[in-house]
């Protein structure tokens, strides 16, 4: 019966010890952090249209906050962090909160077979000559812009976040 | 030009050498091998790129064969380039155009965007090819604040299977720190068919 106890309590503490271990690294490497801007630099308005011929015009989103983010079907951190932005999409839409995902460069069928995979609700909006994401401070996919109701953008993630974060959630949520 | 700007840049500008560590190894599903370049709050990886799978992406983005072979044969990898650092931490920022490559005890700087794309635009390619090359490399430039991070492909224009050292160079809290990765390999290419 000693043993058993004993196999459970060493289990139990190397489980604590990896915890413990582990958590500092993946405070680090997948990091929700998201980098604010003190400056706020009014977000350069664009007129694009989406899969479904919707046309979105960013000035006509004023006085909402709206997430922006930038991406490829073939740029691996943007397919990875697709699905937590659906979730994300999910409890923000009720709640007022714009998102809108421009794609660089590619067509309507690309990105269509690529929702074959990553089904999204949220519009994905077609910059196929890549001219709004040249006006904006984007060097690199994914970039993502936070949008405050005044048009200025506040925050900034580059490469891929877990957007369901309650965390990174909260940061967006108070700024309405 | 490049030649002397590197001269220049090494006698004049105080380089702190970073305290981290590199590792070599290599996929056990690809065999393809990886370099990695760890030190606090910095995370640099170079996983090697088949010359095929470059063309093979590069064709499918439009790209005619003669271009996507002269890219896919300029040593590539795909990149990964971390900001390590926790919230509150510095930011990071490098320049791919500080970083040097030592081969044959020749000193080379790295093809950027900047290189590449006027060559596209003189050999007639493609806008959306051209949108989604540029789109595809590692930023030439680029500040990181805490938890940010790019994938990308970085281009050291040498023959493929050629071994190389490449110094990484970046700025943070006004020090510009430095290492060195040794003994990279350009992946090798395999025989073309020929019509």
């Amino acid at each position: 019966m000693a043993i058993p106890t004993m196999r459970r309590q060493l289990s139990a503490t190397l489980l604590m010890l990896c915890t413990l271990l582990f958590q500092p690294v993946q405070a680090a490497g997948s990091s929700q952090l998201l980098q604010a801007l003190p400056e706020r630099p009014t977000a350069g308005d664009f007129h694009l249209t989406d899969l479904d011929g919707t046309e979105h015009r960013l000035s006509s989103y004023r006085g909402r906050v709206v997430i922006v983010n930038f991406w490829a079907t073939w740029c691996p951190p943007c397919r990875e962090e697709m699905p937590s932005m659906q979730r994300a999409w999910e409890l923000l839409e009720p709640e007022g909160i714009i998102m809108l995902a421009i794609n660089i460069g590619e067509d309507e069928d690309t990105i269509f077979q690529f929702t074959a995979n990553f089904p999204v609700e949220f519009p994905l909006l077609l910059d196929q000559d890549s001219a709004t994401i040249q006006s904006w401070p984007v060097r690199g996919l994914p970039t993502t812009y936070v949008v405050d109701p005044q048009g200025r953008l506040v925050y900034r993630a580059i490469g891929g976040r877990a957007w369901d974060d309650p965390a990174l959630l909260d940061r967006v949520r108070a700024l309405k | 030009m490049h030649a002397i700007t590197l001269l220049f840049s090494s006698l004049f500008i105080p380089t702190a050498s970073a305290a981290g560590s590199a590792t070599t190894g290599s996929d056990p599903e690809t065999g393809l091998a990886f370099w990695r370049y760890e030190a606090e709050g910095i995370l640099f990886e170079l996983n090697q790129r088949l010359p095929d799978q470059t063309r093979a992406f590069f064709q499918a983005r439009g790209f005619d064969t003669d271009a996507a072979n002269q890219f896919a044969t300029s040593c590539v990898f795909q990149s990964r380039l971390v900001n390590m650092a926790v919230a509150g931490g510095a930011s990071l920022h490098f320049n791919l155009n500080e970083w040097k490559i030592i081969s044959g005890n020749k000193s080379f700087l790295m093809a950027t965007t900047d290189d590449w794309m006027p060559r596209w635009k003189k050999q007639s390619i493609g806008q959306a090819a051209r949108i989604a090359f540029k789109w595809s490399l590692l930023p030439t430039e680029q500040t990181y604040a805490p938890g940010d991070y790019n994938w990308g492909m970085t281009s050291y224009d040498q023959p493929p299977g050629t071994r190389f050292n490449l110094t990484l160079i970046w700025h943070r809290e006004g020090r510009r720190e430095s290492a060195t990765i040794r003994n990279i390999e350009c992946p090798a290419d395999s025989p073309q068919e020929t019509p």
